[in-house]
């Protein structure tokens, strides 16, 4: 796995800062779950944050917050812990936690041969958050992109001209690629995907499809 | 842009210290003891922070009054997995408000999930041997962005004060999306430069 295939600094800066739109900022948490050094990085930038929320201007908060707050805490002083789901997930906790359900029980759409999505989230400005399914061997259509994309392997493997990615490489793509991955043979493939806008296929077939298969 | 008074380091920071220890036991006496007083004062120092924090980035006051309890709220009940060693309150802390911030961003999007709680540890830092040196962390980078070139400081509050991605940076800076994203990189290396001596 080659730093290529990693999240650059300005990215992982920006996630900490909470400055990331809710699409990308869940690609980069799980993104994070599979580099140490990754998480790292952005550990000292929260330690950014947190200086500057010491220096924040601060606002005015009325009492009434507070005394809301605690009649909240009066009602359930010691909430439960949660048990937290299933550690044996193979998919980064951040995203069972956005999904709020098992990866494997969500509802899966027809995308193609040997491929399914799911749409996980959608932006005010069309950026697009979803997880495709795909069987070993499939060839994903050729399709270029409005803006930029990042696929985040989750199991299985694909290859495209730039190489080939593993589980929790990022591939990002913008304007000027066009890319057809092809699925590793013999295993599933499962990707997050973020992309600020509709993929452009570039066969006639595919962009009859579009709308019908929610890409 | 108000910028926080990051300009004025060495007086201010030993104080900062000071008080990260005292919020420290604060924390303690709220996770062991549930100790409402102890949490009225963590709630004045930090909650007219946390919601300067969401109105500069866009918030209302309204909006950010019920961020705000939601954060409060979790400082409350995940107390007990505070780990001073792994950073200072006010680092875990922003890690709360940031994960309340854009969880609402996404409740107020079209797919709405439903989501609990996520686990609101930040992110794990190589554990240091005292707590004391998170305080110096944070010492050395409040000093460090003092530090910074104009250009490179006004990315970093623009980022984190702002909450501005890198194209609307580049926009409100007439900028070239490049040249935000490196500065963005050079100000950043040059900040870990800072925390790396310390590791």
């Amino acid at each position: 796995m080659s730093t290529a295939h990693k999240l650059q600094d300005e990215w992982l800066l920006s996630y900490a800062a909470g400055a990331l739109n809710p699409g990308r900022s869940l690609m980069v948490a799980s993104h994070l779950a599979y580099h140490d050094d990754l998480q790292n990085t952005v550990a000292d930038a929260e330690v950014i944050g947190g200086t500057l929320l010491n220096a924040m201007d601060e606002a005015e908060v009325n009492d009434s917050v507070f005394d809301q707050l605690m009649s909240r805490i009066e009602k359930n002083p010691r909430p439960e812990v949660k048990p937290v789901a299933s550690t044996s997930s193979a998919y980064p906790e951040a995203l069972t936690e956005f999904i709020g359900s098992d990866v494997n029980s969500l509802k899966w759409h027809f995308m193609g041969p040997g491929m399914q999505q799911t749409r996980l989230w959608t932006g005010p400005n069309d950026e697009r958050l979803w997880l495709l399914r795909a069987r070993g061997g499939v060839m994903v259509p050729e399709h270029g992109h409005n803006g930029e994309e990042w696929t985040l392997l989750l199991k299985g493997s694909y290859s495209t001209e730039r190489g080939t990615y593993g589980v929790g490489d990022v591939d990002s793509a913008d304007e000027s690629i066009v890319h057809q991955p092809k699925v590793t043979p013999d295993e599933e493939c499962v990707c997050l995907v973020f992309a600020e806008g509709p993929v452009r296929l570039n066969s006639m077939l595919g962009r009859l499809v579009q709308p019908l298969i929610g890409v | 842009m108000t910028q926080p008074s990051a300009t004025e380091p060495a007086a201010t920071a030993s104080s900062n210290a000071d008080e990260n220890q005292q919020m420290v036991a604060l924390v303690v006496l709220v996770a062991e003891n549930r100790d409402r007083t102890a949490f009225m004062q963590i709630f004045r120092y930090f909650a007219p922070r946390v919601k300067g924090f969401l109105v500069g980035r866009g918030l209302t006051s309204h909006a950010a009054d019920d961020v705000l309890q939601e954060v409060m709220l979790a400082i409350w009940n995940k107390a007990g997995s505070y780990d001073p060693a792994k950073a200072a309150i006010s680092t875990w802390i922003f890690t709360i408000a940031r994960y309340k911030y854009i969880d609402r961003l996404r409740r107020e999007s079209r797919h709405k999930t439903d989501s609990d709680d996520l686990d609101l540890k930040p992110s794990d830092a190589p554990v240091a041997d005292e707590n004391v040196l998170q305080d110096q962390r944070q010492i050395a980078v409040q000093a460090a962005i003092a530090n910074l070139p104009a250009d490179q400081q006004s990315v970093i509050f623009l980022s984190f004060i702002k909450g501005l991605a890198h194209s609307e940076i580049a926009e409100q800076l007439g900028l070239p999306l490049g040249t935000v994203k490196s500065r963005i990189r050079r100000a950043f290396a040059r900040l870990r430069e800072e925390l790396g001596e310390m590791n």
